[in-house]
């Protein structure tokens, strides 16, 4: 028996090209597709999506996953919006908040999937619906807008977008998470991090009689989830501005969907971070042409919600293959 | 072969019903190549856990490197320089070669693992040990015998000083194991001493310096390779006095008909082209070491695992068979070896277990019959001697041996023609085994006809008409039971240059 | 303790289910002091018309849940079919008895999709319910153009208010019956039928099964599909209690339903359930969620007190299991 092959085709690959092949498709649909502005707004709801999907990789690549994070991202984005909004709380210290509310959950999860042995669906199904419950808890069940560009605490949208003095808008965002996608690959690949995550997934008996403490891991493969659902929280307050409680839960299949789409085992042992972005930028992609060719959001849903399914089917039947 | 650096002495150890270690002596010595042997229970598994810090001793000592010691894990041993490589092999798929030699113990340039420094070393390790493997491979993407070079190499660089080879050659082809034999002399060209648990009696022949081998958990003696021949091995490894009258003849008449016919049987490494027929009444015994493709053969036959080949007629006309679903609507019934996990369905009681496949009969459209069913139970219960409060106990809290005679009633209601049993007294005391041979016996005689897969020597010769051998995926021999001899089974199951 | 654990009606009953309805009437007293006018026939009839929604998607979910699966589909999937077949009410001049049989193929058809992706495709059930679960949030949407349906009330002119009636009907609680029925041939078909046997033993043991000669695939999808029907039998219910079904809702009773099972003894590893556990379990959350309304809590505070009894019971089970192991 040889050893396989190496294909240049992996699926991050085949991912780029239909990434490609779908922004040609509707770009002859409609002229409107190449337009700036339409690459701008797309860019814009881009971003949060991103960087949930970047967090969600890790607990997939342990064969796990994390429910929680869309409404988490909507809990996390209200709490900091609220401080400031109702506290006055200065856009800074609102930020970091959001971001370590985020970090919390994820370490909760941690410890009820590693150390308590709760399946995963289940126990981040539960934080799902406590951060949903949190979030409007907090906020009194209000919509809580962020401050907008214009305004002197709005300072933070400059991250994701910068006007010149042209008026022409540069989707800086786009820069970061080229950037996050870069630093998480790295951290996935060449860190010890990364590399007991894939253990984990791929053969977690091993890696535990290999002497690597696996729970202490376990829980931080989550804890990255919800640092990253933190994180996608700020995106989420640039760009949706008022954010709505009750909202965030469906989001997490568009992430978990990017990531698996891109190449993340549904199963786990498997992943890249370079994947996971492009294939969150498929759905992205869908979600942004559809209604060219006719379809809402609604016919998103039921699109985005099939292409999960065949994403995985491909990867089982890709498995049996192989045995 | 050098001075001494591992002694056991009086290794002592019992679970629960069964003693495993009877006062067990094994002696290593630097650069020495050392076989451990003896049939499938014999010990050789338990003492190497006790050994490695799996299991505690009851008693006796262990001495390495004059040093009194007693591990209480792997890693301590590891630590000491005592490393075995598992026939289950322990690697990580998805990573590299060199991630997991190094795994848990990475090289780090500040945050960042220092892959290439560990595909360097890897690179120094493998030269070493003139072995041929890239260090940036996937570990799933290689043979199963460049894996367990991949896991000694990861031994070595533990800087091991004792390593235990458990069955390595049993996944390895004819080149592999050649360059297997390359690495092992140069190791002991090293100095290190070396275990070596096979049953292959070519490679104790050509590899090893010593041979000891166990009986029942008990030591039987030690030979010295050179002088010694297979006879003498197999000798040692059987010679048991037999307490129980083997069978010395079968009833079964030599015309009664053929129930069931194999032929060309494939399914993978573990089955390749087997054939044998299967007589109306007789108990065939199917006899042959650990890995020897009985329960592959089996399963393939039964329909649980895919197979690539063969047919199978019952009562001489040809018949699919995908499925259990299949196997068991043609009236084959299979117990297989690990109850627990293939067996019995443990939340449910001793009635809804022993129904589970003949549901139809106890149905009445989609109604369960209960009363019918207990009354079936009850009946077997009463049979084969079950010991049970009641026929709704919960199977999991019966004993072992209760546990089998519940999945052997499970058939017994479906009344199966042919039934396939996988080991059928392991694990079970003395007094279940005879119960369950008086069973089988009775029901070969009521004109059902019975594989019986076994590892105990006394088991086949007691109870086989005929006894088909198997070794390493291949049948490599038939023997009447009139003509059938410890040594003789043996004979066969043992690899050998022929 | 242990005495009364061996007791032969505890025994028969179940230790935990007797203590959950302990914990019912100790909740019912405890609401009834704490709020005036809490205890009473009009509270007990609002209870009563969470607790028939909820029980039909609770008892479908137990027999998912009992094959070692799970399905959080089951919400959205309720309003999916409430929202078409309302709407096909309305705007297709569907006769309500039509409407309601719609209702209930809705259900049995994401019922057998899902199963038949679990069961014969491989996909690990909680992909399969993030996938359904958008996908009959979408076509709810889609079908209704993203309006909200209302069902016929029960004074409707053209007379198709009458399958209110299935609810109430007067002061006497038709849907209780009903309900009650639902619950018995539920109960027999787990406890009583091939079906059930093998449903549970295949989520105790499926390979077991499996070398009996049972062909599991066939079987296990059956769970997914009664679950799908009884979801599709939940919509009814709920549009007769609650008229107005928006699109795109319904996720928070997804974890009111595996609470119910949860906590009335349905072990999320299969192999263990328990209707008359999850019937008293959803009384339970029915009540909580009417006393918390009562107390002017919100929606929101129910859906935290469901998450943390889902994780305590669940704990609760799989350190038990460890134990035993």
């Amino acid at each position: 028996m040889m050893t396989k092959k190496k294909s240049i085709f992996t699926q991050e690959v085949i991912v780029g090209i239909v990434l490609v092949a779908l922004y040609f498709f509707f770009r002859t649909i409609s002229a409107d597709f190449g337009k700036y502005t339409t690459f701008l707004s797309m860019m814009d709801i881009s971003y949060y999506y991103v960087f949930m999907a970047i967090g969600v990789a890790f607990p997939l690549i342990t064969g796990g996953v994390d429910l929680s994070i869309g409404t988490g991202m909507i809990c996390y984005a209200l709490a900091g919006g609220f401080m400031i909004r109702q506290y006055g709380w200065p856009t800074g210290l609102a930020i970091c908040l959001s971001i370590v509310f985020g970090l919390a959950i994820g370490l909760l999860n941690g410890v009820l999937i590693a150390l308590m042995g709760l399946p995963p669906f289940l126990a981040t199904l539960c934080t799902c619906m406590i951060t949903r419950g949190l979030g409007s808890v907090v906020t009194g069940s209000f919509a809580v807008p962020w401050p907008t560009a214009k305004q002197p605490n709005g300072w933070f949208h400059s991250i994701f977008k910068i006007t010149l003095e042209n008026k022409t808008k540069i989707p800086l965002g786009l820069v970061w998470v080229i950037l996050l996608m870069l630093i998480m690959q790295f951290v996935l690949a060449h860190t010890k991090f990364g590399r007991y995550t894939i253990a984990i997934g791929s053969n977690k008996e091993a890696a535990m009689l290999s002497g690597i403490n696996v729970k202490f891991y376990h829980v931080m493969v989550y804890a990255v989830s919800g640092l990253f659902a933190g994180l996608a929280s700020i995106a989420y307050g640039a760009v949706i501005k008022t954010v709505q409680p009750g909202t965030g839960a469906g989001m997490e299949l568009d992430a978990i969907g990017g990531a698996i789409v891109g190449g993340v085992s549904a199963s786990g042992g498997y992943g890249t971070i370079y994947g996971t972005v492009i294939g969150a930028y498929v759905i992205i992609f869908l979600k942004q042409g559809l209604p060219y060719i006719g379809f809402n959001a609604n016919m998103q849903q039921i699109i985005t919600g099939l292409v999960l399914i065949g994403a995985v089917a491909i990867d089982i039947v890709k498995r049996k293959v192989v045995k | 072969m050098g001075e001494v650096i591992l002694t056991m002495k009086g290794i002592d150890k019992s679970f629960p019903g069964v003693h495993a270690l009877d006062h067990v002596d094994l002696e290593l010595r630097k650069g020495e190549v050392h076989a451990l042997m003896g049939e499938n229970g014999a010990g050789k598994s338990t003492l190497m856990k006790v050994l490695t810090g799996i299991y505690t001793k009851d008693s006796g000592t262990i001495t390495f490197e004059g040093k009194e010691v007693e591990f209480h894990n792997t890693h301590e041993a590891q630590e000491a320089g005592i490393v075995i490589v598992h026939q289950e092999l322990n690697m990580v798929g998805d990573l590299t070669v060199a991630q997991n030699i190094f795994i848990g113990r990475e090289f780090k340039k500040g945050i960042m693992i220092d892959d290439k420094k560990m595909i360097a070393e890897s690179r120094k390790l493998f030269d070493e040990l003139h072995i041929d493997i890239d260090p940036k491979a996937k570990m799933s993407d290689l043979t199963v015998g460049k894996q367990q070079m991949c896991e000694i190499a990861k031994a070595i660089s533990h800087k091991a000083k004792v390593i235990i080879f458990d069955e390595p050659s049993a996944a390895l082809t004819e080149k592999e194991i050649e360059d297997l034999f390359v690495i092992i002399r140069d190791l002991r060209k090293q100095n290190l001493g070396i275990i070596y648990i096979s049953h292959r009696m070519d490679e104790i022949k050509v590899i090893t310096d010593r041979v000891t081998v166990m009986r029942d958990g008990g030591y039987v003696g030690t030979l010295i390779t050179e002088e010694c021949t297979k006879e003498d091995i197999i000798n040692m490894m059987v010679g048991r006095v037999i307490y129980e009258d083997p069978k010395t003849h079968s009833m079964v008449p030599d015309d009664a008909p053929v129930v069931l016919k194999v032929e060309h049987l494939n399914a993978g490494k573990m089955v390749q082209d087997v054939s044998f027929e299967l007589k109306k009444g007789e108990i065939l015994g199917f006899s042959g070491l650990m890995g020897a493709g009985r329960t592959e053969t089996a399963r393939a036959l039964f329909g649980a695992d895919p197979k690539t080949g063969g047919d199978i007629y019952i009562n001489g006309q040809k018949v699919t068979i995908n499925s259990p679903e299949d196997a068991v609507k043609h009236g084959i019934g299979y117990l297989s070896e690990d109850r627990k996990r293939y067996g019995i369905v443990v939340q449910k009681t001793i009635t809804e277990n022993s129904t589970m496949a003949t549901m139809e009969k106890f149905t009445s459209g989609l109604f369960i019959n209960k009363g019918a069913e207990k009354k079936a139970a009850e009946q077997y219960i009463k049979e084969l001697a079950t010991k049970t409060p009641s026929a709704d106990e919960l199977v999991v809290n019966l004993s072992g041996g209760n546990q089998q005679k519940v999945v052997i009633a499970k058939w017994l209601v479906r009344n199966c023609d042919i039934l396939i049993f996988d080991e059928p007294t392991r694990g079970i005391d003395v007094g279940a085994k005879n119960e369950i041979y008086k069973l089988m016996n009775r029901l070969a005689a009521e004109g059902k006809s019975i594989i019986m897969i076994s590892s105990e020597m006394t088991e086949i010769l007691r109870m086989s008409d005929r006894i088909v051998v198997m070794c390493e995926g291949k049948k490599t021999g038939e023997i009447r039971i009139e003509d059938a001899t410890q040594e003789a089974i043996m004979d066969k199951a043992t690899r050998d240059i022929n | 303790m242990e005495g009364i654990k061996q007791n032969p009606i505890v025994k028969k009953l179940g230790f935990n289910r007797i203590i959950l309805f302990c914990i019912l009437v100790l909740l019912y007293v405890a609401f009834s002091i704490a709020i005036p006018g809490f205890a009473g026939m009009a509270r007990i009839m609002s209870i009563l018309n969470y607790v028939y929604f909820l029980g039909f998607l609770a008892l479908g979910v137990t027999f998912v849940i009992a094959t070692g699966g799970i399905d959080f589909s089951i919400g959205p999937v309720m309003f999916c079919c409430a929202l078409i077949a309302g709407y096909s009410l309305n705007t297709y001049k569907l006769p309500v008895a039509a409407a309601l049989l719609l209702s209930i193929v809705i259900g049995f058809c994401f019922g057998i999709f899902n199963g038949w992706l679990v069961a014969f495709v491989g996909v690990p059930p909680f992909i399969v319910s993030m996938a359904s679960m958008n996908i009959a949030k979408g076509l709810g949407s889609v079908f209704t153009k993203t309006q909200s349906v209302s069902w016929p009330q029960a004074n409707d002119p053209e007379g198709r208010g009458w399958f209110r009636n299935l609810v109430k009907v007067g002061g006497v609680p038709t849907g209780l019956i009903i309900f009650a029925i639902f619950v018995v041939i539920l109960f027999i078909i787990m406890n009583n039928t091939k079906p059930g046997r093998y449903i549970l033993s295949l989520g105790s043991n499926k390979e077991a099964v499996r070398l009996s000669g049972v062909n599991v695939r066939k079987w296990q999808m059956l769970a997914y599909v009664i679950c799908g029907t009884l979801v599709g039998i939940a919509a009814i219910f709920f549009v007769g209690a609650y008229t107005t079904v928006q699109p795109g809702l319904g996720d928070t009773y997804n974890n009111e339903a595996i609470a119910s099972c949860v906590m009335g003894g349905t072990s999320m590893a299969g192999g263990l359930a328990s209707i008359g556990g999850t019937v008293i379990g959803v009384f339970v959350i029915s009540l909580l969620q009417e006393g918390i309304m009562a107390l002017r809590m919100t929606k929101e505070v129910q859906m935290i007190i469901t998450g943390l009894i889902v994780i305590v019971f669940v704990y609760a089970d799989v350190s038990a299991r460890r134990r035993k192991n």
